[in-house]
């Protein structure tokens, strides 16, 4: 048994809100119907939770996991919190494949429900910012994209103008995604994206990921059991690797390098692929710079180049390089515990991208960035390769 | 016309030490500024922590005393601050390279956003507080060297 030997054979997803008007098990309670009507599985085949610990509302709950098994009924032999903040959805795929594979569990109910709008409950105080950057009003993530954003340009040079235009492609993505926040389906223009108010310059408005609330699913099994259910529609992932505190033995460090470099070799290692096959892109996106970034670190160009990687290429859902097809999450909104960018690679892998659909689903390429560490860049890194049965 | 950032000594600012930085608080009483050293590898390191992280070692860690002489490596302008500093906007926050090899990220104060630049000369300013120890923060350093 391997990674691949496991399917993706169904997702389910709110759309994405302000702020919920429903309780977060509620939503729950939203995907695991929806997946069970999907599928046609009985809820006593499901045996095996798997939860994003990126959660605001169940922040302060060392339970969480076992409180939602509870509240939905479900009786499991692996029951998981995965806490690598951002990178924890593509981290699900992973973990619950290796529970499958294990034998823990044989039928897995991936879980992304949040409501840290309406309800958040994150602490960071027992970390390094209570003593080196709250007290210099160092604003969290803001503040720390700023600093490497300014790293970057001092290192290369940054025409902003540039990220503007994948500000720009995502929004555009969005206004074609229902799922997406309304408030955020209003069209920009790369001067809107200029113009935005500075919030820790050189970090804009428009840079900026916006919280919001709501739910995704996912349902795993392996494909031998997807087969015999007469499941036709599985999603394979058949590279995954993540990278937690990259370079943390180390003092002085490339703040323009991340773990992706070796995540990306590892992944697409496993899955049998260059950088050049990858026929869509799905980057987590929490600041737009964020994306460029990841373009050096994963090959698509070379360090200092991604500026003018991003000048010469289409990442619109028809272009050469179709990238985060539902908005990202700078325009859907973040909500859902980060999963919006791997259930958008499912449902365009499945040829269910409607309007937006890209037009080679051979495979997609989703990453996960999570947690700010101290003057670097992040603290987890993350990338699964996903192709259809 | 240059334009004006908040030196943030408004700001009324209770830290919660943890236990292993105290001797970097308690120097601060003196103005001292020191990061922690790790023996075995001859390196700094900042922030603090319960071991070297060279070696994963509690009993590798030291403290020296430093210049905090140092040159900006990156820095941002806060146009939206955190809660406790709303209101003070404009103000600095930069990332500095110390002359011993350790980043160090502190308010960067006395100058306009004009004169800021990556790779400018920066010394240490130490700000009062309430509990006696004082906080590390940067002005441009414009002694010949």
């Amino acid at each position: 048994m391997a990674l691949r030997d496991n399917a993706i054979v169904a997702y389910a997803e709110t759309k994405v809100m302000e702020k919920s008007d429903r309780d977060v098990f509620v939503l729950a309670g939203e995907m695991l119907e929806a997946l069970l009507d999907e599928t046609g599985t009985d809820k006593n085949e499901i045996d095996g939770l798997v939860m994003a610990g990126l959660t605001g509302t169940g922040a302060a709950n060392p339970f969480w996991a076992q409180t939602t098994a509870d509240v939905l009924g479900l009786e499991v032999g692996f029951c998981e919190q995965v806490h690598t903040g951002g990178c924890s959805a593509a981290g699900c795929v992973a973990r619950a494949a290796a529970a499958i594979d294990y034998g823990m569990c044989e039928v897995a109910f991936l879980l992304f429900a949040d409501t840290h709008v309406l309800e958040d409950r994150t602490d960071h105080s027992h970390s390094y910012r209570r003593e080196w950057t709250d007290p210099y009003g160092l604003m969290g993530p803001p503040g720390a994209f700023g600093l490497l954003s300014r790293a970057y340009e001092a290192k290369y040079g940054l025409d902003y103008r540039m990220l503007g235009k994948l500000a720009v492609t995502q929004r555009n993505h969005a206004l074609m995604n229902e799922n997406a926040c309304e408030k955020l389906r209003v069209p920009i223009t790369i001067d809107d994206y200029m113009n935005s108010r500075m919030i820790a310059d050189p970090i804009r408005l428009l840079d900026c990921v916006m919280r919001a609330d709501g739910a995704a699913g996912l349902m795993m099994m392996s494909r031998k059991r997807a087969r015999e259910k007469g499941l036709t529609k599985c999603i394979i992932p058949i590279g995954y690797a993540e990278r937690t505190n990259f370079k943390g033995g180390e003092n002085l460090v490339d703040v323009t390098k991340s773990g992706h470099e070796i995540c990306g070799r590892k992944a697409l290692g496993a899955a049998g692929l260059g950088i050049n096959d990858i026929a869509s892109f799905h980057p987590y996106d929490d600041f737009i710079i964020a994306i460029m970034l990841q373009l050096e670190a994963f090959g698509f160009c070379r360090p200092g180049e991604g500026v003018r990687f991003i000048r010469d290429h289409d990442f619109s859902y028809s272009g050469d390089l179709p990238l985060n097809t539902g908005g990202g999450q700078i325009s859907a909104g973040q909500a859902a515990c980060s999963s919006h960018n791997l259930v958008e690679a499912v449902r365009q892998l499945r040829g269910e991208g409607g309007k937006r659909q890209v037009m080679d689903t051979r495979n997609a390429l989703v990453t996960g960035i999570g947690w700010i560490n101290y003057g670097r860049n992040w603290g987890s890194s993350a990338a699964l390769v996903l192709v259809p049965e | 016309m240059a334009k004006a950032l908040n030196d943030t000594f408004g700001i009324k600012r209770a830290i919660k030490h943890f236990d292993f930085s105290e001797p970097y608080w308690e120097c601060t009483r003196q103005k001292k500024l020191v990061i922690q050293y790790c023996k075995t590898t001859g390196k700094y390191q900042h922030f603090p922590r319960p071991v070297s992280i060279f070696t994963g070692k509690r009993r590798d860690i030291e403290w020296r005393e430093v210049s905090g002489k140092g040159v900006v490596f990156s820095y941002t302008i806060a146009h939206r601050g955190t809660p406790l500093f709303r209101g003070t906007e404009p103000y600095a926050v930069a990332n500095v390279t110390l002359d011993v090899g350790v980043n160090f990220i502190a308010n960067l104060i006395n100058c306009t956003v004009e004169e800021i630049k990556v790779g400018m000369k920066v010394k240490p300013h130490w700000h009062p507080l309430e509990d006696g120890t004082h906080l590390l923060m940067f002005q441009p350093d414009k002694d010949p060297a």
